[in-house]
């Protein structure tokens, strides 16, 4: 594939006041993690025996390794269906994924409450085999490792390159060695993510009485996994114009276009699917009552078809509209999986819920960090390939002052050349 | 161009998703029934006089202090009595009645199927733990297994297992029947588990013993009495069948005692069959995964031939 532009590190400080801000908020999550420790989690949060899981399972897990399934979604594309143009779009993929699911990961060891007691599950005999966690569990360890092998290449890339002849030799060893091997660790990170993914959307399936009929169904776990290639995509594009904005990155406009075509046919999909099951059960009288149910059922619609409807017309060609469909993708597949896990859910008249700041500076922080990680790696590792001439800014001073109209006249000019 | 590919990922995902995730009902785990020794509560809301001496036995027997008459289950309550307002007053014209809630042990327990390491296992199902006495169907926790994960209180459909909030070594607490207090000089029932609810109870209003006798006892006590009761026992099949029974006054709907409507299929049987069911004894992910590394490497060799013949113009 030596007809695809390179990847380059980005270069730059790694200090820089975005990342100062991150690493603060990180902090913070620190506090939060240690405290919890000491005195438990009923300490720093408002989980009870009704909502146990608060908001650190359904965001920290669910929604964050949804937008970690561009991997999964891109790879999909770029490997399975031979669409070998997606190849720039893999590594910085890739990346978000193993960050994502890295902090999954490490937020489940935080909530729970015996973590101690973890090393049963490097014992197979001991594996209760019906438990659906179990297999999200062990499935989701495995594809983190998975994840970080894909992501190898760019050290070793970045070995190569080393004026240490030491280094640059091991680098590229290594790296044709691992190379071989890629094809059968690209087929562990097609296989995992398709039975995790499912197997999320799963694990409410046994909840059934104290779900809302409106979520709870059969189909969870085609939902979950339909909904996690629309979240992954979406992150692309999103990330894609953030890289663009921040460090002149490559822009294939029709690159993005036709992804978002394949995302539109994913987001209809997920509806259909959704409307089509609610009529097979007969749950459309549940449509007819105006409760705060209902409410949420169309806002998740209207976030799930607003989408469907720019990337499946003319739409998708401006980069502004692309840009926010993008994010309405993300938003939608982010706020179906919290409904289910709960908004919707509804543990009986003695419990309520509702996070606490604890809670919430832990999720946040664990994103800031993902971010922070996200950017020193790029700024030392060849994931992103960007043109000749960078401009230095950090994603997070993007965040802070995105100006959409510049993003949209930028990517005009691309289309040009 | 664009959109046949969108048809080709859609197809490719489709395929996947289907081998992935739709369920068959054709490979529905079968039934679970109660062991015919399996042992359970029964709770009879018409004689219950609401005294509270099963709360203050239990906390006893489980070396819980006494700190007052609770409201709720909690990690320091596993027995508690309520007095729940009827939406519809009862046939004797009651508007309130009592209930008594405690762990169901159930007949096929949702979170039995939920635990990751069968922490909370049917007693005798221990992988970890030998000679545990086998057949009572008591739902037993592990501490050794347990990784605090709380599966268990996002599945029970009756909110049983408590969590220890402030504590930095948590367990997860419920009524596990007393069993610490079996008399293996009995025979039957007392000789696996002897509730101190049932043992004090002055109105026979709990009774422990076999569940196979207490469902007799409890449609002996409603053909006895017709018009005092519901002539439904709660827990006979709902949600697959429990070991803790319920009886309600004739008139009283059990949803208004707090105890939810649930069909006779047990949620751990829904959720383990729609799991299960697409990995096909563990054929699918093995297909899936010689296709994906088959396929992967079959278009790799493509693009190295491709640029091998063409160079760099091949774009």
């Amino acid at each position: 594939m030596n007809h695809h532009p390179h990847p380059r590190p980005i270069g730059g400080p790694l200090l820089d006041r975005g990342m100062v801000t991150l690493l603060a908020l990180f902090g913070i999550a620190e506090g939060v993690i240690i405290w919890r420790f000491v005195a438990g989690l009923g300490a720093v949060s408002n989980m009870n025996d009704g909502y146990a899981w608060g908001i650190w399972e359904p965001v920290n897990v669910v929604v964050f390794t949804g937008i970690g399934a561009g991997a999964y979604s891109v790879g999909l594309l770029c490997y399975l269906l031979n669409r070998g143009e997606y190849h720039p779009l893999v590594r910085p993929s890739v990346l978000v994924g193993a960050i994502a699911y890295s902090l999954g990961g490490a937020s489940i060891m935080v909530a729970l409450g015996r973590p101690w007691n973890m090393y049963w599950l490097a014992m197979p005999p001991m594996w209760n085999l019906s438990s659906v966690l179990l297999e999200v569990a062990i499935c989701v360890m495995g594809y983190v490792c998975v994840l970080w092998i894909e992501m190898l290449p760019a050290a070793l890339d970045r070995a190569a390159t080393s004026r240490h002849p030491r280094w640059s030799a091991f680098g590229r060893r290594w790296g044709q060695r691992l190379a071989r091997a890629m094809p059968y660790i690209i087929a562990l990170a097609m296989l995992l993510p398709t039975m995790h993914q499912s197997s999320l959307g799963g694990l409410m399936i046994v909840a059934g009485p104290k779900l809302h009929p409106l979520w709870h169904t059969t189909l969870l776990p085609l939902l979950a996994l339909v909904s996690c290639l629309a979240m992954g995509l979406g992150t692309v594009v999103v990330l894609t114009a953030m890289m663009k904005q921040s460090w002149n990155a490559r822009h294939d406009h029709e690159l993005l276009v036709d992804m978002c075509r394949v995302n539109g046919g994913l987001l209809v999909l997920f509806a259909g699917l959704r409307v089509a099951d609610l009529m097979a059960a007969g749950k459309l009288d549940f449509l007819a009552v105006p409760d705060f149910y209902l409410i949420v059922f169309v806002l998740e619609m209207a976030l799930f078809l607003l989408p469907a409807f720019v990337f499946l017309t003319g739409r998708v060609e401006n980069s502004r509209a692309r840009f926010v469909a993008a994010l309405s993708a993300v938003t939608a597949g982010a706020l179906w999986r919290v409904d289910a896990f709960l908004t919707c859910y509804n543990a009986g008249e003695s419990f309520s819920y509702w996070p606490s700041w604890g809670e919430i500076s832990f999720t946040v922080g664990m994103a800031a960090i993902g971010v922070a990680v996200f950017i020193a790696i790029t700024r030392l590792l060849p994931v992103v390939v960007v043109h000749d001439t960078p401009v230095p800014a950090s994603i997070a001073a993007f965040v802070l002052s995105a100006k959409p109209e510049e993003a949209a006249g930028r990517s005009g000019a691309l289309t040009a050349h | 161009m664009a959109l046949t590919i969108s048809r080709r990922a859609l197809f490719g995902v489709a395929v996947a998703a289907t081998a992935a995730a739709l369920p068959s009902r054709a490979e529905a785990r079968p039934r679970v029934v109660a062991e015919p020794d399996a042992v359970g509560l029964l709770y009879d809301s018409t004689r219950c006089i609401g005294c509270g001496g099963c709360v203050a036995a239990c906390k006893e027997s489980n070396g819980v202090p006494w700190d007052g008459e609770p409201t709720e289950l909690d990690c320091t309550t596993r027995n508690v009595v309520k007095t729940r307002n009827l939406r519809q007053p009862s046939a004797a014209g009651a508007s309130t009645a009592f209930v008594k809630r405690q762990c169901m042990h159930c007949v096929d327990p949702s979170c039995v199927s939920a635990c990751m390491l069968g922490a909370l296992h049917k007693q005798g199902n221990s992988k970890r733990v030998p000679g545990e006495p086998k057949g009572t169907g008591i739902v037993v926790w592990d501490p050794d297994l347990c990784l605090g994960c709380r599966y268990c209180e996002i599945a029970c459909a009756f909110s049983i297992p408590k969590f220890e909030w402030l504590a930095a070594n948590p367990r997860i607490v419920k009524c596990e029947l007393c069993r610490h207090r079996a008399d293996p000089t009995h025979d039957g029932p007392l000789s696996v588990a002897n509730p101190a609810c049932a043992e004090v109870c002055p109105a026979e209003a709990v009774v422990f013993g076999r569940r196979a006798d207490l469902l007799a006892e409890a449609w002996r006590r409603i053909s006895a009495e017709p018009g005092r009761y519901e002539p439904r026992v709660y827990g006979e099949s709902d949600g697959g069948g429990t070991q803790s029974l319920y009886l309600a006054a004739a008139g009283v709907s059990f949803q208004d005692l707090g105890l939810p409507d649930m069909p006779s299929e047990s949620p751990a049987s829904l959720s383990e069959s729609v799991s299960h069911a697409p990995y096909l004894h563990g054929l699918t992910p093995i297909a899936l995964y010689a296709g994906a590394a088959a396929i992967i490497r079959r278009n790799r060799r493509r693009a190295e031939d491709e640029s091998a013949h063409h160079g760099e113009d091949s774009k």
